[in-house]
């Protein structure tokens, strides 16, 4: 009974999260100040059609060998340009995050940039990365400043009209992060109180739409690693995005929790720009062979091996 | 008007009429007259003393005003602006290098805080208890210990790998610009009027101007009676009005000169010394701005952004003809046009360089980015161009203090000397007609 309720919100929360997610190039939606605070989701903007946001475009035949791109491809203008411009956060940690003693941003989402960069040139080091800000995430990819967004970012249909995203590449899942002493259980149990999350986030719309006895406060911050900032300095009393950057952040805090079961679910996919099908293919062909060879698992254990070993990879899924 | 006098008290019915025929009366007689013309020698003498020493000592209160505070203000104000403004820099520079911090940098920004919060202290002192000033005085205060804080915070969380200190230290480096520098600016900005008032205080010109037309008022008071005597008595001198005119002369001329004297200095002083000391102390916080815009860009590797922006926008004010950098300073002081020609050459080689950093970052060599935006080559430009115009303030500051301290040297002498003067005029004045006034006896 209870298992089957918890089952029916999810479906309700994820269909929710489908089709009243940040409009079209979410920028223009919410504002792009420091920290906004407001009580309710923004307003709901045109609804995409429904659609499968976990369905991509089929690879076309076998992987070209790297540094020898289809003529005319886009991947043989990223060849000739001679390197990969990934767009990524720096202080996500596990997914994109800098590394204070090297100085160098790494993670699982970086990682997964280095593959596409690894296909194309032979050398995963071909690769230039490009901080975008969370709510610069859809822009980005769909005007062609980067080439692909690697961002713990969810698959939804509204970005689909903005943006081609790859096949699913992580599957995680909204949780809430408070401090150790507190005694919520779940994000309902945060009624009237701040939690923060990134601008431009389905975290962000998501905490809006949370069902308790007073409204959660949603306080956006530019980036996660402000978030953990504010809840340390006790701005806000919890941070509310997917569960695995939660639990990078209760790693830097040892007295922070994640608490409650996932209340979303958050495909993670790459987002490309439109003008270029054959590069989402491509990038589809590239995570197929390593969920098959085990490259994916490799990646999983490196860097998120300590929260238990890795699960099968998520399905592909096409259109 | 009779009905008016009846309806008052019988006193003063008696009194007044009596006060005043008798004064009106005194201008009919020889002896009355002189002893009208005594009064008003004595009157006009005790004026012009009083006058010389109110204008004397406010004009003294003005200059130490400006020299003792509103200039030191301004000096403050702008140490406390560029130590803030080089301590966001240096703090982004120290989270480029990745890694500890280098121990360099680290001391570099230990003594930017100190700067800026010693200079605080003294510019406390320096402001009134309310206004423009103080509000950016307390702002300040509290804003420094909070952002030492967010950057200790940082530094502690980096110590132990933790990325979440690039977060506080973007945090730190928001607070900075975004409020405590604007402050520094509006605490740079009402320093600069004070100082631009208090060359309107040192001149002290409404008293100046009185106690000239009060001294010239005496001069004709004190030849019309000569004049008045000459004719009435045999002899064509009085031996002590005319020293005392001799005296009123000397006292008018020393005044006029006094007064020609500290204006110019003042103007010297304003147009040489806090004039050029403004627009140098300008040029180092735009050259800070857009070392601090280099570093904000690097550290948030998201390619040419609105950092990037500013950081043209601010060279190409810097760089602007006859603007902050680049001016006739020779024509002031050969040694400081030279400070600011090398200044200027440094700053032009480092913006040079600054492309050429941009160029690597935007083309996807964000290591060798780093290492030229932070390697020593580039340091060296800049620090050079930094001390440069450190040396050219100094040289500025000596200027004016010089000249304020000439400003003030006569005035003093007004003071003591002015009232002196005039009751030796007034005594000669007094004997010189009592003379007469006793022939009557």
């Amino acid at each position: 009974m209870r298992i089957r309720s918890v089952v029916a919100l999810v479906a309700v929360l994820s269909l929710a999260a489908c089709s009243g997610d940040t409009g079209p190039l979410s920028t223009d939606v919410l504002p792009d100040q420091p920290a906004v605070t407001q009580t309710a989701p923004p307003a709901e903007t045109a609804p995409a059609p429904n659609c499968n946001p976990r369905a991509s475009l089929r690879p076309a035949g076998s992987l070209p060998a790297p540094g020898d791109m289809p003529a005319g491809s886009y991947m043989e203008t990223i060849r000739k340009r001679g390197r990969l411009v990934l767009g990524t956060s720096q202080d996500t940690l596990l997914f994109s995050s800098r590394n204070p003693f090297t100085g160098k941003i790494e993670g699982f989402d970086v990682d997964m940039g280095r593959q596409i960069a690894e296909a194309i040139f032979g050398d995963a080091d071909k690769i230039q990365i490009k901080v975008i800000a969370y709510d610069k995430r859809v822009s980005s990819a769909a005007d062609g400043s980067v080439d692909i967004v690697a961002d713990t970012m969810t698959a939804n249909c509204d970005r689909w009209q903005d943006v081609n995203f790859s096949s699913i590449y992580y599957e995680a899942g909204q949780k809430v992060l408070v401090s150790s002493s507190s005694k919520a259980k779940r994000i309902e149990d945060l009624g009237g109180q701040k939690v923060c999350s990134a601008a431009g986030s389905t975290s962000y719309e998501n905490i809006g739409k949370v069902k308790s006895s007073k409204p959660v406060i949603g306080v956006a911050k530019p980036a996660f690693g402000d978030c953990l900032v504010a809840f340390q300095r006790n701005e806000v009393q919890g941070i509310s995005t997917d569960d695995t950057i939660l639990a990078g952040m209760a790693s830097q805090d040892p007295y922070a929790k994640v608490i409650g079961p996932r209340f979303t679910e958050e495909p993670y996919a790459m987002a490309m720009s439109q003008a270029h099908p054959e590069f989402a293919r491509f990038v589809n062909a590239v995570l197929a062979r390593n969920r098959a060879d085990g490259t994916w698992k490799k990646t999983y254990d490196k860097w998120l091996g300590d929260f238990g070993a890795a699960p099968e990879p998520p399905k592909a899924q096409y259109q | 008007m009779t009905t008016a006098l009846a309806a008052r008290p019988a006193k003063t019915i008696e009194q007044r009429p009596g006060v005043l025929r008798r004064v009106g009366g005194l201008r009919h007689t020889s002896p009355g007259r002189l002893q009208l013309l005594i009064a008003v020698l004595v009157a006009l003498g005790l004026l012009s003393g009083l006058l010389a020493g109110v204008a004397g000592s406010s004009a003294r209160a003005g200059t130490d005003d400006l020299g003792d505070r509103a200039q030191p203000l301004l000096v403050e104000a702008e140490a406390i602006y560029s130590a803030i403004a080089d301590a966001d820099t240096t703090a982004a520079q120290a989270f480029l290098a990745g890694g500890l911090e280098p121990q360099q940098l680290t001391e570099r920004y230990d003594e930017d805080l100190r700067t800026a919060t010693t200079a605080l202290t003294s510019a406390a002192r320096r402001t009134q208890e309310n206004g423009r000033a103080a509000d950016a005085v307390r702002e300040l205060s509290s804003g420094i210990a909070t952002y030492n804080a967010l950057v200790a915070t940082a530094r502690a969380n980096n110590r132990q790998g933790k990325p979440v200190g690039s977060s506080y230290l973007s945090e730190a480096s928001r607070l900075n610009r975004e409020a405590l520098q604007p402050q520094a600016r509006a605490l740079f900005d009402s320093a600069q009027t004070e100082v631009e008032d208090g060359y309107g205080k040192a001149g002290a010109a409404g008293w100046m101007s009185l106690l000239l037309l009060s001294l010239l008022a005496l001069l004709i008071a004190l030849i019309l009676t000569q004049r008045y005597l000459s004719r009435r008595t045999q002899r064509t001198f009085n031996l002590p009005l005319l020293a005392a005119t001799v005296v009123t002369l000397l006292f008018t001329v020393g005044g006029l000169a006094l007064l020609i004297s500290q204006q110019s200095r003042l103007d010297r002083a304003a147009n040489q010394g806090s004039g050029p000391l403004t627009s140098i102390a300008e040029s180092r916080i735009l050259a800070l701005t857009a070392r601090g815009d280099e570093a904000l860009t690097l550290a948030g590797r998201a390619g040419s952004g609105p950092y990037e922006v500013n950081f043209d926008q601010t060279v190409e004010r810097l760089m602007l003809e006859r603007g902050p950098l680049l001016n006739a300073y020779g024509s002031l002081d050969p040694a400081l046009g030279r400070y600011m020609d090398s200044a200027a050459t440094e700053l032009q080689a480092y913006v040079t360089t600054h492309k050429e950093v941009r160029r690597l970052d935007d083309g996807g060599e964000y290591d060798d980015a780093v290492d030229l935006a932070i390697g020593p080559g580039t340091t060296e430009q800049f620090d050079g161009a930094r001390k440069s115009l450190e040396q050219a303030l100094d040289n500025r500051k000596a200027f004016f203090t010089d000249e304020i301290d000439a400003a003030g040297n006569g005035l003093g002498l007004l003071t003591v000397l002015g009232p002196l003067l005039a009751l030796v005029i007034c005594a000669l004045g007094f004997a010189g007609l009592r003379a007469r006034l006793e022939e009557y006896r």
